[in-house]
């Protein structure tokens, strides 16, 4: 099973609610690594306001910052890799990694089953 | 028919807590209790929990942080709780081990998050548990007293404890959204402390501050409900500068007291259930440990009187403000100034003056605090004026309610309830309340604005989170509204925003509103227009303590016209209380009867 790791940008908080505005990205990512987490997938993530250890003691993480500034962030590692720098991954791809059905991760609300 | 108040009837517990409308007199009211005790040999600490504190301008010394003792008074000694600092202090705490770890940019964005309207709350709060359950601390007093902000301040920081301790109970996926206050979790144990010592009556005492006036008392008794909720059943009451006796043939001496006295007769039901306490009316202010001493054992204590020659022609009536408003086609007013002063009414003599000259005004508060209903009776009676409340809780649930259906499609239960755990955090009502703030600025594109702001220490918050959020979302992906994207920008445009500071002429609320002109200097805003509101020396009078009260006036009138206001307006003390559209007419005709 491959391990995940995002490190975020300074967040206040991980869905983006307590932002200036609610940004829309944050909260897909932030639902969609909370169905992965209750699945049992190994996935971390660390926020910049209140993890800074952890982009300092990754050492690819912290070259990467060092080459491109705070943009680079959020950055996203796979089975210790940095494999996405700049952006959150999809769902596809949260779901091609974990070998998830993409489904899974969207689920359409169960609403008016019964008609 | 009060028994007068003194510190011994009155503290048995080691916690006090002084709160009120803004202006009653906390602080005044705090210190003497405070030096009283002191003199009798207990060791006392003083706490200020308002952003803009006085307690330096009382003892004149400096008061940071951590506490200093007083010099003229053994055994006391005096801290603020001031949010920027603490904010500040937590910020450097945080970030310091990774300045050269991490790249500098990076570093700033941390402390941009890191400076939010969240964290600056959170950090002062923190401070303010950590007052109430330090063991090694509390063991040096005897008597700790906490000098609060005015009451809307207060409630939410003596309420936040619970709402945390709540939070963190229900949260099923740990402390999500404190951001910046990892490690909240272990603080539960504090946190909980804290409201045990809140609710405990032989910890705490709340004392109610207010003057004999109706609005003061309304908000007392609301302050009183909303903490014995929270469990803060031991509570006193103090009714500040009560008018003793008057001279019936001098009509503003007989109003004076008539209308303490008519405020006390209807004073509310709920009140009058809590113990009731009073101290007569001083003419002198009560900076200085001598005046201080003077509160609770002298009422003839004599007023030193310095002669002050006043430039009178400096002083301008609020029509003559009215007029260059709308001369100068503003299209943003609001009126500033510490708690007490009388920004909601100066705020709606402003929009009625603006609405007699036949211009489309809009007047709201955001004082939580505030009773525009009250002061205009009637809601949007006038057609060419309408008011509003920006209410906190109603903002926040209106805000609850626009994200969750924003993401209602893309979301299952389970997601939106999880989203819906992080919208309960308690710093979601900063963003609400700013991000409601900034709607009704963008009105003033089809009508005046007029806004009657909460006091100083809180409207500073805002701003300052103004500044915040707009470089915040200067970087951010999500949907910005136009009215959040504007705001700053229009709020530093002298062209389109006017700021007018009211004051009192006194030396706390000049002291004060000096210090807010500074503040709001730094974040590019210039006040041009300063009101002295309530002046007795702009009436005439012969009863001696009104006079000698008139006579203390000149010197903080001479200072706000002569020396810090561009252009000053003066407002004489009224002998009724104007409430309606009609008797705000009157308010912006009167002026100086000298």
């Amino acid at each position: 099973m491959k391990t995940i790791k995002i490190f975020d940008p300074a967040l206040c908080c991980p869905t983006g609610v307590c932002g200036p505005s609610v940004d829309p990205e944050l909260t897909r990512v932030a639902s969609a690594i909370f169905i992965l987490e209750k699945k049992g997938f190994p996935i971390s993530r660390y926020n910049l306001a209140n993890d800074p250890a952890a982009f300092v003691e990754h050492k690819e993480v912290n070259q990467v910052l060092h080459e491109r500034g705070p943009d680079a962030l959020p950055l996203v590692m796979l089975d210790g890799k940095v494999e996405k720098v700049g952006s959150y991954p999809s769902n596809e791809e949260f779901a091609s990694w974990l070998g998830v059905d993409v489904k899974e991760l969207t689920p359409e609300k169960p609403r008016n089953q019964l008609l | 028919m009060f028994q007068t108040f003194h510190p011994k009837y009155v503290v048995n517990t080691p916690y006090l807590f002084f709160t009120g409308k803004g202006g009653v007199g906390k602080t005044s009211t705090a210190c003497a209790t405070a030096v009283a005790l002191a003199d009798t040999g207990k060791k006392v600490l003083i706490v200020s929990t308002d952003p803009a504190s006085n307690l330096q301008d009382v003892f004149d010394i400096e008061i940071g942080n951590d506490p200093v003792e007083v010099p003229s008074v053994p055994n006391l000694s005096a801290c603020n709780i001031d949010p920027e600092e603490s904010a500040r202090q937590y910020r450097e705490k945080v970030i310091s081990p990774y300045r050269s770890a991490l790249p500098e940019s990076v570093v700033a964005t941390m402390e941009e998050q890191l400076s939010g309207a969240c964290t600056v709350e959170i950090a002062a709060f923190d401070e303010f548990s950590n007052l109430l359950t330090d063991q090694e601390l509390i063991s040096q007093y005897d008597h700790i007293l906490f000098d609060t902000a005015p009451t809307g301040h207060t409630l939410r920081l003596l309420q936040l404890p619970t709402a945390w301790s709540s939070f963190l109970e229900e949260s099923t996926h740990g402390a999500s959204c404190l951001g910046p206050l990892s490690g909240l979790g272990e603080k539960k144990q504090m946190y909980s402390s804290t409201v045990k010592a809140l609710s405990d009556p032989k910890m705490t005492t709340l004392i109610l501050v207010t003057r004999p006036e109706p609005s003061s008392m309304l908000e007392a008794e609301r302050a009183s409900a909303e903490l014995k909720e929270i469990g803060m059943e031991n509570q006193v009451v103090i009714i500040n500068g009560l008018l003793q006796k008057h001279i019936k043939e001098d009509r503003i001496s007989k109003a004076f007291f008539d209308r303490q006295q008519s405020a006390l007769a209807e004073m509310p039901a709920r009140l009058k259930q809590v113990g009731m306490f009073a101290i007569p009316y001083v003419p002198f202010s009560l900076t200085g440990v001598g005046n201080l001493r003077h509160m609770f054992n002298s009422v003839t204590h004599s007023v030193e009187i310095n002669e002050v020659e006043l430039s009178e022609d400096r002083l301008h009536s609020l029509q003559d403000l009215v007029n260059d408003f709308a001369q100068r086609d503003m299209r943003i007013i609001f009126t500033m100034g510490k708690g007490g002063v009388g920004k909601t009414t100066i705020a709606s003599a402003i929009a009625v003056g603006l609405a007699e000259k036949g211009i489309k005004v809009h007047l709201t508060t955001t004082d939580p605090a505030a009773h525009l209903d009250y002061a205009f009776q009637q809601k949007n009676a006038y057609n060419r004026l309408s008011i509003s409340r920006l209410d906190p809780k109603k903002e926040v649930e209106a805000y609850k309610e626009a994200v969750l259906s924003q993401n209602k499609n893309q979301l299952n239960e389970e997601a939106l309830a999880y989203l819906e755990e992080d919208l309960n955090s308690p710093c979601t009502e900063e963003i609400a309340v700013f991000q409601a703030f900034a709607d009704i600025v963008e009105k003033s594109k089809d009508e005046v604005v007029v806004i009657d702001t909460a006091p100083t220490g809180h409207t500073l918050l805002l701003l300052n989170s103004a500044e915040s959020y707009h470089k915040e979302i200067s970087r951010s992906t999500g949907t910005v509204s136009e009215s959040v994207q504007n705001l700053l920008p229009k709020l530093r445009n002298p062209e389109e925003t006017s700021v007018v500071i009211v004051t009192l002429p006194e030396a706390t609320p000049v002291l004060e509103a000096t210090r807010l002109r500074d503040d709001l200097k730094r974040a590019s805003i210039e006040p041009q227009w300063w009101v002295i509101n309530q002046s007795l020396y702009a009436q005439q009078t012969t009863d001696p303590i009104l006079q000698s009260k008139a006579e203390a006036e000149k010197v903080w009138i001479k200072k706000v016209s002569e020396e810090v206001a561009e252009k000053t307006s003066i407002v004489p003390w009224q002998p009724e209380e104007k409430l309606g559209y009609d008797k705000m007419k009157d308010l912006i005709n009167s002026s100086f009867s000298h």
